[in-house]
């Protein structure tokens, strides 16, 4: 699953990832994102810091919380120690600041599949 | 302060802003290449951080120049304004409804859609033959389409789960029923006026689609209707308009916009009404064959109009030839062109059996052969990316373009794949090397034959679709289907074109698959370098060997409409620094007014030096002190020396040897002018008429004045240098950055003039291109003017690469005077290649 408020993001995340052999459905905000939670089970959840209504911070808590098994991914556009510092302690599997090298999404993707 | 150093210090200004600058470009462009995920705000924030550096560099330039070039300025205003009006979304346009082709300017792609754009451009900008034209433009399209409440119906349509060829069928007729608006019917009334004018009040047009396509990377190739011949009248006209954009909606349309991730039911369509040209006959060049060798150009041509060979409706004629500036052709094959298209005196077109004496005749005649690959060489040049082109010669022999659009090709297909070739080996082969190869990969799957249209929706997923002939309809399957197989094709055709940016494996031209193959059977279907064959047997997993059915990151709509912006950032378009476009009117990208910056400033300072000779020694300046006589005077900008040289005159080394260089690029050159052997000293014997021709010449006007004491001057840094020599009456000029970034790595080498006649000359600079080209340069030439350019090397290859280019330098300083006759060009090409320097065999006897 990929959340991002801007298409660019999620469409380039989709086509890559999709190339790879990956099954990708794509979000373009928490809301729509959380309620397919409800209705099937992902592997990884790559989503967007900062986003308008349920940013990533809450998608990252409804995730712990509920699909613990899923693991989160975060990028984000303002990358600042303290949006990091404050995403980690959320568990969230990686964090990357935006532009993130598409081989080093996919890399971290794997290594979170084989934990 | 001595004049020259003041210059010189604010030339550093200059170079350091500079290079922060073009830094920022290359960091962009990286950013932007398909590699990174990127949002908005990182685009807006990077472009905002760069237009303060080139205008930093503009401030510092205009003080190094004293304000000579107050242009400049104003360029960076306009392109500066044209992307922030991108980066917000606000994209300015003309506001007509309709241009013409003369009016159209190389960035109203948004208003014009790429394929008219692309028209205007070769027409306007090359020169070359296009039909006269006027575009209606998106803005119009907008109007037409609200107008009449399409848009809302067409995307109500699009969320519907299960939309079927009859609900588009409905919309394509709702809009060819809608109303043209006022506004627009009244300029189509003036357009359609002017062009009678221009064209005749009893000539027709084409009407083509011409969809809003970002830079082109998308073909759309036969996605959309085209209306040929249609009488210059309003009412026909303004119908073929509404047919046009009515095509929008359709099944297959749909199928590709979606391959793409565009919003489908969003997207716009400017449309083209192009003069007919009563074609004798026409075709498609690829600029580069996209199965075979790259230096390698194909042309298709039948008779008639070009819409047998775009869809791939007969067997064409196909030449082969090899690119260079004579053209040669490798191979004809001349095909049976069955029917041929000619227009009707009524208005539209018809297909008829070509008549018996024209049937078996080839099309084209080696003249025209090589003319339309010259065309093809300067389109793939002006564009700077392999060109699919349409083109179309009338009753007078006139040779007209049509369209030119960027051919796709694939990056590393073709390689054989070990783990299916095992396989492969133990397969009866069906047919081998039949046809032609369009799209290289492996499909493994079940035969369908499609014998009429209707058949299309029951191919299943993973079929081997095997047809009569081309199909550019077969789009919407193309996302399912393993491979693709004609008996009747050409490898230049619309579906030609959506196989490749499919990567669907393809082989078109076949003659008689459909008889061969027959339904249901397994087959695997490889094609690589090594030729194509169809295999009877299923191989399970060929998806490892295969990127069919995905489309790559670079190829979203969402990307590539973001990605446009650098468009207006990167590329280079002033090239060429002794031209007259090499003013700050013509600078259409941020990079083109660096370059403008950078040379100028080099020139400025070079200049400077070679004025003032006296007041050089002992500040940045020293001569080389070399086993070679070559007069070399260094200005080092930092770090181009060893030792840092003191600032004042008394302290200063006057001189500075070989060993003391540290300027990478200068110390390769260097290197290889003093190579053993490579630089002659021994006289070469001239003819009277060289003699004669040496006193005559003048000097040529880009030297400075004959009376000025420095005709050398290397201006380098570490990892920079222009060097300009002049040896007697020619001219060197290299430019060359060399650092351990390869994407930051360039050299320009621009050598021209001569003492002896100019086929001597010419044939000189010949040779030169004959080395470098095997060095990998782009080369561009014209009489004794070689211009060679390279781009992206890593530092110890351009290292490599600058060694030879200095035996060069020093090798052809006299060569001009042995170069007698044509042959001689390959003779000492040769020689020197095996890095035998010798000009003339012993005895002193010349070749």
């Amino acid at each position: 699953m990929v959340i991002d408020d801007e298409k660019i993001v999620v469409d380039m995340a989709k086509m890559a990832l999709e190339h790879d052999g990956y099954i990708v459905e794509t979000f373009l905000n928490g809301e729509s994102a959380l309620a397919r939670l409800k209705e099937e089970t992902f592997d990884i959840v790559v989503t967007d810091f900062k986003m308008k209504g349920i940013d990533g911070m809450e998608v990252l808590r409804t995730v712990k919380e509920h699909y613990p098994k899923t693991k989160v991914i975060m990028i984000t556009a303002f990358a600042n120690l303290d949006t990091a510092v404050e995403a980690l302690r959320g568990d969230v599997f990686d964090f990357f600041p935006k532009p993130v090298k598409i081989k080093e999404l996919k890399s971290a993707i794997e290594r979170a599949l084989e934990k | 302060m001595p004049p020259f150093m003041e210059l010189f210090n604010k030339f550093r200004e200059v170079l350091a802003s500079h290079n922060k600058a073009v830094e920022m470009i290359a960091d962009m462009g990286e950013k932007l290449s398909g590699e990174y995920l990127f949002d908005t705000s990182y685009i807006e924030s990077a472009y905002a951080e760069l237009s303060t550096a080139v205008w930093g560099s503009i401030k510092s330039f205009d003080s190094f120049t004293r304000g000579r070039y107050p242009n400049l300025m104003d360029a960076f205003v306009r392109i500066d304004n044209r992307i922030s009006d991108m980066l917000s979304n606000t994209a300015s346009t003309s506001g007509e409804m309709i241009v013409f082709r003369e009016d159209t300017l190389w960035d109203m792609y948004y208003e014009v859609g790429g394929k008219n754009a692309g028209l205007a451009e070769v027409g306007n900008i090359l020169k070359l033959d296009v039909p006269e034209a006027f575009f209606v433009t998106t803005l119009a399209f907008d109007e037409f389409i609200a107008f009449n409440g399409l848009r809302e119906r067409a995307e109500a349509l699009m969320k519907t789960d299960s939309i079927s060829e009859n609900d588009f069928a409905a919309l394509r007729d709702a809009v060819i029923g809608s109303e043209i608006p006022s506004a627009l019917d009244e300029a189509f009334d003036k357009a359609i006026k002017k062009m009678r004018t221009k064209c005749g009040a009893s000539s027709s047009v084409a009407v083509r689609s011409s969809a809003e396509e970002e830079d082109g990377r998308l073909s759309f190739a036969g996605q959309f209707d085209t209306v040929l011949n249609v009488p210059l009248e309003g009412g026909a006209i303004k119908e073929a308009y509404k047919r046009v954009v009515a095509s929008l909606f359709s099944l297959h349309s749909i199928a590709y916009q979606r391959r793409f991730r565009y919003d489908a039911g969003k997207m716009k369509m400017a449309v083209g009404c192009v003069a007919m040209v009563d074609a004798v006959s026409s075709g498609v060049v690829y600029s580069v064959d996209p199965s075979g060798k790259k230096e390698n150009a194909l042309i298709s041509a039948n008779w008639g109009l070009g819409k047998t060979v775009v869809e791939g409706l007969v067997e064409a004629d196909i030449y082969r030839v090899e690119k260079g500036q004579v053209p040669k052709i490798l191979g004809t094959r001349c095909g049976k062109k069955e029917s041929m298209t000619v227009v009707l005196p009524s208005g539209g077109v018809d297909s008829i059996h070509t008549p018996d004496d024209l049937r078996g005749k080839q099309v084209l005649d080696s003249e025209v052969i090589v003319d339309l690959t010259i065309r093809a060489q300067s389109l793939e040049k002006h564009f700077r990316r392999p060109q699919d082109i349409e083109w179309a010669i009338d009753g007078n022999g006139r040779v007209f373009i049509l369209q030119s659009r960027e051919l796709r090709l694939g990056d590393d297909e073709g390689k054989r794949c070990a783990s299916v070739d095992k396989y492969l080996k133990a397969m009866p082969v069906l047919m081998r090397n039949k046809g032609i190869a369009v799209q290289k990969g492996i499909g493994s799957g079940k035969v369908f034959i499609v014998k009429a249209p209707d058949d299309i929706k029951n191919v299943p997923k993973g079929a081997i679709l095997v047809s009569k002939r081309d199909f550019s309809a077969f789009v919407r399957l193309m996302n399912d289907v393993s491979a693709i197989i004609t008996d009747i094709g050409t490898p230049t055709s619309h579906m030609a074109s959506l196989s490749r940016e499919f990567r669907i494996p393809t082989i078109v031209n076949t003659d008689d698959a459909t008889m061969i193959l027959r339904n249901g059977m397994g087959v695997t279907v490889s094609i690589d370098d090594e030729g194509s064959a169809v295999y009877e047997g299923l191989i399970d997993d060929v998806q490892g060997c295969s990127d069919a059915n995905v489309a790559s990151v670079t190829e979203g709509h969402e990307y590539l409409r973001k990605r446009y912006v650098l468009r207006h950032i990167s590329p280079l378009n002033l090239i060429e620094p002794l031209h007259d476009k090499f003013q700050p009117e013509e600078c259409k990208t941020m990079h083109d007014i660096l370059r403008f910056i950078h040379e100028k400033s080099i020139m400025e300072l070079v200049d400077c030096a070679r004025h003032t000779k006296a007041s050089l020694r002992g500040y940045a300046a020293v001569a080389l002190d070399l086993p070679i006589p070559a007069s070399i005077v260094l200005i080092d900008m930092g770090g181009g020396l060893e030792k840092v040289r003191p600032n004042v005159k008394n302290d200063a080394k006057k001189t500075a040897t070989a060993v003391e260089i540290a300027s990478i690029p200068l110390r390769a050159i260097i290197r290889g002018m003093m190579s053993p052997g490579a630089w002659h000293n021994e006289a070469v014997p001239l003819r009277m008429k060289d003699l004669f021709m040496s006193m005559t010449r003048m000097p040529d006007i880009h030297s400075t004045s004959m009376s000025s004491p420095i005709q050398n001057v290397a201006v380098a840094s570490r990892e920079y240098v222009n060097l300009s020599l002049k040896f007697g009456y020619h001219f060197n000029i290299v430019d060359c950055y060399c650092s351990e970034n390869p994407r930051n790595n360039h050299v320009y080498f621009r050598f021209s003039g001569g003492a002896t006649d100019i086929m001597q000359r010419s044939r000189r600079v010949e040779f030169i291109a004959s080395i470098l080209r095997e060095h990998g340069f782009t080369i561009w030439m014209t009489g004794d003017l070689l211009i060679a350019r390279l781009a992206n090397v890593g530092r110890v290859r351009m290292e490599e690469i600058l060694d030879q280019l200095g035996r060069l330098i020093a090798y052809v300083r006299k060569l001009d005077a042995l170069m007698r006759n044509d042959s001689a060009i390959e003779y000492y090409a040769q020689r020197f290649k095996e890095g035998n320097y010798e000009l003339m065999e012993n005895g002193g006897k010349e070749f």
